[in-house]
């Protein structure tokens, strides 16, 4: 099985876009993937548009996408698995170009959040959960994660004061990223005074909805070597599922299975262990959600990725860097395009291009993407 | 009327497992199981995932359940954000299937931690809606 490159990303500015449409953001983000893989559309033989399509007032958005992007006639379709779409999507793209059927594709992961009312958010997110004996006796995303927070908090003795520092180590790093949605720096004390949204989650331990595209430009290893001088390889893709209903998992809730699962499959395919891992973007939906992914991905035990927050162990110039562009809690999470906004920085970072905020020596990256409740999670590890 | 009476606002009208109904009106919670294999089910299961055999039958459950977690839900969709804040639990039942149901607000909220002994109860909803909490 040949390498598969991925030789050319790009991202647009996240937040409340209120200038752009979807397919206006699809064109931004691909045009400058395009401009960073120095190439034209003529080369890309298809296109996987990823977004969590409920959002979207335009009904199957790949045809509008695909048309905007002038990627017609070339196959084109969407792939949707809730927050974590386009790493889904960077998984179906290499399968693709895998079997040969591709060479070169656009992975376009963009959401378009912002212009829906917040009634028509709230409707949306009270059918997040299993419709038929969850959703009607009023869950919520927040609510779900607030639950495994009850859980780790009871088992572990983990704070509220500990996951403010999620929120505060995101925020440094999100100031230094002109992408993000929230570029100001915030204080545990503001984190722990927010609002409260579903106990033990206050408004600052959660990510804010947004608008916003990134795209990746994936390609076979002689078309990669040929088109580029700094591929990124992409070495391990994990995916698993867990069952939708909090009901049917198993255990006290204080980890994710998906994500252990996922991350078994990607390490196992690219051959490396957690302590191989230069620099990390793991899903931080929530606060609390950074450190049960730290346990789940094996960076830290289980109940003491807490300690890897207090000793700054994931900050830069730590043992494993962990949302250095500032995460979703910075970022903002436009559903389809976050794991592509992962994968961006990743790049960026094994490309020794990340600026202020770059890892010294990267060459091994982890993405960490979870769809929804938690019923998908994704795991892609990136090499120089 | 149909499978949107479950819950204090339901979505889904049309399912194989309306019988559900039945049995909270008179008051009772039921699990399915497989009459081939015995497996038991509970939020009930029209279709066995072992033998993918399809007939099944009600069993009244007892109710005692130990507390999971819980969350204080404070911001909720539009059905719901009248009466926040509200409770809502995940509970292990005595045949070690799980329930996620409201915590009755009857219950101390202080007093909630995982282990906490619960009993699932019928309860009732506006109009004609039937459900289940833990109290």
């Amino acid at each position: 099985m040949g390498r598969i490159g991925i030789i050319g990303v790009g991202h647009t500015k996240f937040g409340k876009r209120s200038d752009a449409s979807l397919r206006e953001l699809a064109f931004e983000a691909y045009s400058s993937a395009l401009d960073d893989a120095d190439m034209d559309s003529s080369k890309i033989d298809g296109s996987v548009v990823c977004s969590a399509t409920h959002y979207d007032k335009q009904r199957s958005p790949a045809g509008v996408v695909a048309e905007y992007l002038g990627l017609n006639p070339q196959p084109t379709f969407n792939v949707e698995a809730a927050c974590a779409s386009s790493a889904v999507g960077l998984r179906t793209a290499w399968a693709l170009v895998s079997s040969k059927l591709h060479d070169v594709m656009a992975v376009v992961g963009v959401q378009k959040m912002t212009e829906l009312s917040s009634e028509e958010i709230q409707e949306l997110m009270g059918r997040a959960g299993d419709v038929m004996w969850e959703s009607p006796f009023g869950t919520t995303m927040p609510a779900y994660y607030a639950m495994y927070a009850t859980a780790h908090m009871a088992k572990y003795g983990t704070t509220e004061e500990q996951m403010a520092l999620v929120t505060v180590k995101n925020r440094k790093y999100g100031s230094k990223n002109p992408n993000a949605m929230f570029q100001k720096p915030i204080t545990a004390e503001e984190v722990l005074k927010s609002r409260p949204v579903s106990a033990p989650l206050k408004l600052f331990d959660c990510c804010a909805n947004a608008d916003g595209a990134a795209c990746l430009i994936i390609a076979n290893a002689e078309k990669a070597k040929k088109l580029t001088d700094r591929p990124v390889w992409v070495a391990g893709l994990g995916l698993a599922s867990s069952p939708m209903s909090l009901a049917g998992r198993k255990g006290p809730l204080t980890s994710f299975d998906v994500t252990k699962n996922a991350a078994k499959a990607a390490y196992q395919m690219a051959g490396v262990a957690p302590s191989d891992i230069d620099v990390a973007e793991i899903h931080d939906s929530f606060s609390i959600t950074e450190i049960l992914n730290y346990e789940d991905l094996g960076f830290a035990k289980p109940g003491s990725g807490t300690r890897l927050l207090e000793r700054g162990e994931t900050e830069l110039g730590g043992k494993i860097p962990v949302n250095i562009d500032g995460g979703l809690i910075s970022k903002g999470h436009p559903v389809g395009a976050t794991g592509a906004s992962q994968l961006f920085a990743l790049t960026k970072q094994l490309r020794g291009e990340a600026g202020s905020t770059q890892v010294d020596g990267a060459q091994i990256g982890l993405a960490q993407n979870i769809g929804g409740i938690g019923m998908y999670s994704a795991v892609t590890i990136l090499k120089a | 009327m149909g499978f949107e009476k479950f819950g204090r606002f339901g979505y889904v009208s049309q399912t194989k497992i309306n019988p559900l109904l039945s049995y909270l009106e008179k008051g009772q919670i039921a699990a399915t199981r497989c009459k081939k294999c015995g497996r038991s089910y509970f939020p009930p299961r029209a279709d066995c995932l072992d033998c993918r055999h399809s007939a099944i039958e009600w069993v009244v459950l007892d109710g005692k359940s130990n507390l999971i977690s819980f969350t204080n839900v404070f911001f909720a969709p539009p059905a719901f954000q009248p009466e926040t804040p509200y409770l809502l639990g995940l509970a292990e039942l005595t045949n070690g299937l799980r329930v996620f149901a409201p915590i009755s607000p009857a219950v101390d909220k202080d007093q909630l931690k995982p282990g906490l002994e619960l009993s699932l109860k019928v309860a009732k909803g506006s109009g004609d809606n039937v459900y289940y909490t833990l109290e």
